[in-house]
């Protein structure tokens, strides 16, 4: 850690954890009422615990991502945060405003649309967040000397993040407008605004760990981040097949899609290559372990699984299915929860001034995170196979076919439960070492 | 290749990629209301859109196949369910049978049952690209004897699932709407069950009985196997 200000970072990375906790604890009811008659039907009912579910999940994704942003541009603008109070301050509304939401789901005060269910007023208190956030990193970019890549990524990033939003907000009369936008933030978050943001975080956790020249690995982010959306913007067109949109989308979605993995294969080889022409001697080897099995798990869960759906052939059968569940999984896994996690092993230590950290509980929350959601998502794909070829290939009543896909719900709770105690040990180490006396 | 014509790359990639999907966003529009037919989109449709929002019913049904993946998709609830048998459900979609999987009561007024059901007539009508597919194979219907106790058990569920409860009586369980068929076997014969089912007004012109155009052949056998079973 080279500033003081940086230090804001650490609240950030402690709620994420939190909440990342509580997201797995709320996703072992979901699975709970696939297997058994609904558990809690009256007080959490599916939809409920399903918005509480994913919009955790974005919640915690969110304050990772900004502790990771604080902790990054003091450092590579040359200079502290613009403000430190305004970082604080903006820690506190967004807390208040994902419990306001969480709680106000419990009482039914939705606006129903799939993770975008917080209600008009909630989505305009995140913009003003949202813009606290970027004038706040924007004010202490300008100060810099030298404008690098990974800054511009970063910023280019949050900024994207919060204009998708935007479309998230109206209400559309229209179903089929609502869900033509509906994808530009769902689609335009994950496959554009999210992969800026870790993709530039990355590139700085490998340039710090690794030691490789700068110019190196900023040429890679840009090609990486390039492909990544040349491939993924017109890639949302993989999303307009079936929603009222006209049949040249299975042309333009089904090629453009059918190409995103390229960018992500690159990774790979980019990370290898950083990793194996290394300068320096790795002390955190936990933190280089998240970040190549990062990359790589990104490639299954993103790249090998939504390629294997997104041919209109196939996704005329699969579309709706929890096909689309296993896939969402790993790859939210692979390609954001793991970047967290290897921001967070990467500047937790570094934090706290430790030169040397007991790294044995982080290997053992990547096997045991990596294993389990490996099995949730297994689990998951082949009770979408089933349910293809049952419900879609041969036309048999929806809950019936329910029924020949509970043996791999309860494989899936498996999974969850061996994800939940490595989630709860991830929880433990980062207040222990949030805790600790430097 | 240098960072400069990677820099090159990333900039008029973006650009030019971003420019082609506008350009699709834009003429995609002009395409809308012809495939979504918005003269028919009325304030009803856009109240019924509220009611689904209100309830958050897409947090456990897909619609277009877009939302949780717990209950049926509602895309053509409206083309293969009707509207009688829309109203009586969603009045009361508790089934009676623990096993199953339920949906809770709402307790929804007519008036937003009736608007929802408006909703969802808009929405079956829009052109999905022929989504959901039609069967890849069609399930023949097993050939066995009326009285087989396996084609009892196969009709029982063809009633559980097309929620026959809703309206009929057997034993304690189910609604007062239609006729109670706990003794229903030694009352009418296979023939006039058959008949009722694939035409419900072929006995009754004035029946309220909505037909089922998706209970197929096959089904509609092993179900009259069942009800005439219930002597």
């Amino acid at each position: 850690m080279a500033y003081e200000s940086q230090k804001v970072a650490l609240k950030y990375f402690v709620v994420s954890a939190i909440f990342f906790g509580l997201q797995v604890t709320v996703g072992l009811l979901l699975i709970s009422k696939y297997i058994w008659p609904d558990p809690l039907i009256g007080f959490l009912p599916f939809n409920t615990a399903r918005a509480i579910h994913t919009n955790l999940l974005v919640v915690w994704m969110i304050f990772g991502f900004m502790g990771g942003t604080y902790y990054i541009v003091p450092e590579e603008s040359g200079t502290e945060l613009f403000s430190k109070k305004l970082a604080n301050v903006q820690f506190y509304l967004l807390l208040l405003g994902g419990l306001v939401g969480v709680l106000g789901f419990l009482f039914g005060w939705t606006a129903g649309r799939p993770l975008l269910e917080l209600p008009v007023e909630l989505k305009w208190a995140i913009v003003i967040v949202a813009l606290i956030f970027i004038f706040n990193v924007f004010m202490t970019m300008i100060r810099t000397k030298k404008w690098t890549t990974i800054q511009g990524m970063l910023l280019g990033g949050i900024v994207m993040l919060a204009v998708m939003w935007l479309f998230g907000i109206p209400f559309f009369k229209n179903l089929t407008v609502d869900y033509y936008y509906w994808w530009w933030v769902i689609h335009l978050w994950v496959e554009g605004a999210w992969e800026l943001i870790a993709a530039s975080i990355m590139a700085f956790v490998l340039l710090k760990i690794t030691g490789v020249e700068r110019h190196v690995i900023e040429k890679w982010l840009y090609v990486e981040v390039a492909l990544v959306l040349i491939t993924g913007i017109i890639g949302t067109g993989h999303h307009y097949y079936w929603i009222g949109t006209p049949g040249y989308w299975l042309w333009w979605g089904g090629i453009f899609s059918a190409l995103e993995p390229v960018p992500i294969i690159l990774m790979v080889f980019d990370t290898l290559h950083h990793v194996r022409h290394k300068n320096l001697q790795v002390t955190n080897r936990l933190a280089l372990y998240w970040a190549v099995g990062c990359a790589i798990y990104h490639l299954i869960g993103a790249g090998v699984w939504g390629f294997a759906h997104t041919l209109p052939v196939v996704n005329r059968w699969t579309h709706g299915t929890q096909v689309t569940a296993s896939h969402g999984h790993l790859a939210f896994f692979g390609a954001y929860a793991m970047t967290i996690l290897t921001a967070i092993y990467y500047a937790l230590p570094k934090l706290k001034g430790f030169d040397q950290f007991n790294q044995k509980r982080g290997f053992w929350v990547f096997w045991i995170t990596t294993i389990s959601v490996m099995i949730m998502g297994l689990a998951f794909g082949v009770a979408g196979v089933i349910q293809s070829y049952m419900w879609r290939g041969l036309g048999m009543d929806f809950l019936t076919v329910q029924g020949f896909m509970r043996p791999w719900f309860i494989v899936v709770l498996l999974g969850g439960l061996g994800l939940f105690t490595g989630v709860i040990i991830y929880i433990v180490d980062v207040l222990t070492l949030a805790t600790k006396k430097s | 290749m240098e960072k400069r014509t990677a820099r090159s790359l990333f900039i008029w990639g973006t650009a030019i990629c971003t420019a082609v999907f506008i350009w699709l966003t834009i003429d995609t529009h002009t395409t809308i209301p012809k495939r979504t037919h918005t003269d028919q989109l009325t304030e009803e449709v856009v109240l019924g859109k509220r009611v689904w929002h209100k309830y958050n019913c897409n947090d456990c049904h897909t619609i277009v196949g877009i939302g949780g993946y717990y209950s049926p998709d509602v895309t053509k609830a409206y083309s293969t369910r009707g509207e009688t048998w829309l109203k009586t459900f969603l009045k009361n979609p508790e089934s009676s049978d623990p096993k199953r999987r339920k949906m809770p009561n709402f307790n929804l007024s007519y008036d937003e049952v009736n608007k929802l059901i408006a909703f969802f007539k808009w929405v079956d009508a829009i052109d999905t690209n022929q989504w959901p597919p039609k069967p890849a194979v069609e399930t023949k219907p097993m050939v066995a004897a009326l009285g087989d106790p396996s084609q009892i058990v196969l009709g029982k569920n063809v009633y559980n699932q097309n929620r026959c409860d809703l309206c009929h009586k057997i034993g304690d369980k189910g609604g007062a709407i239609g006729p109670e068929l706990t003794h229903v076997g030694s009352q009418r014969d296979p023939l006039w069950l058959t008949t009722q089912v694939r035409d419900p007004k072929s006995h009754n012109p004035n029946s309220q009985m909505p037909p089922f155009p998706q209970i197929s052949e096959g089904e509609i056998r092993v179900l009259v196997s069942y009800l005439a079973s219930l002597k």
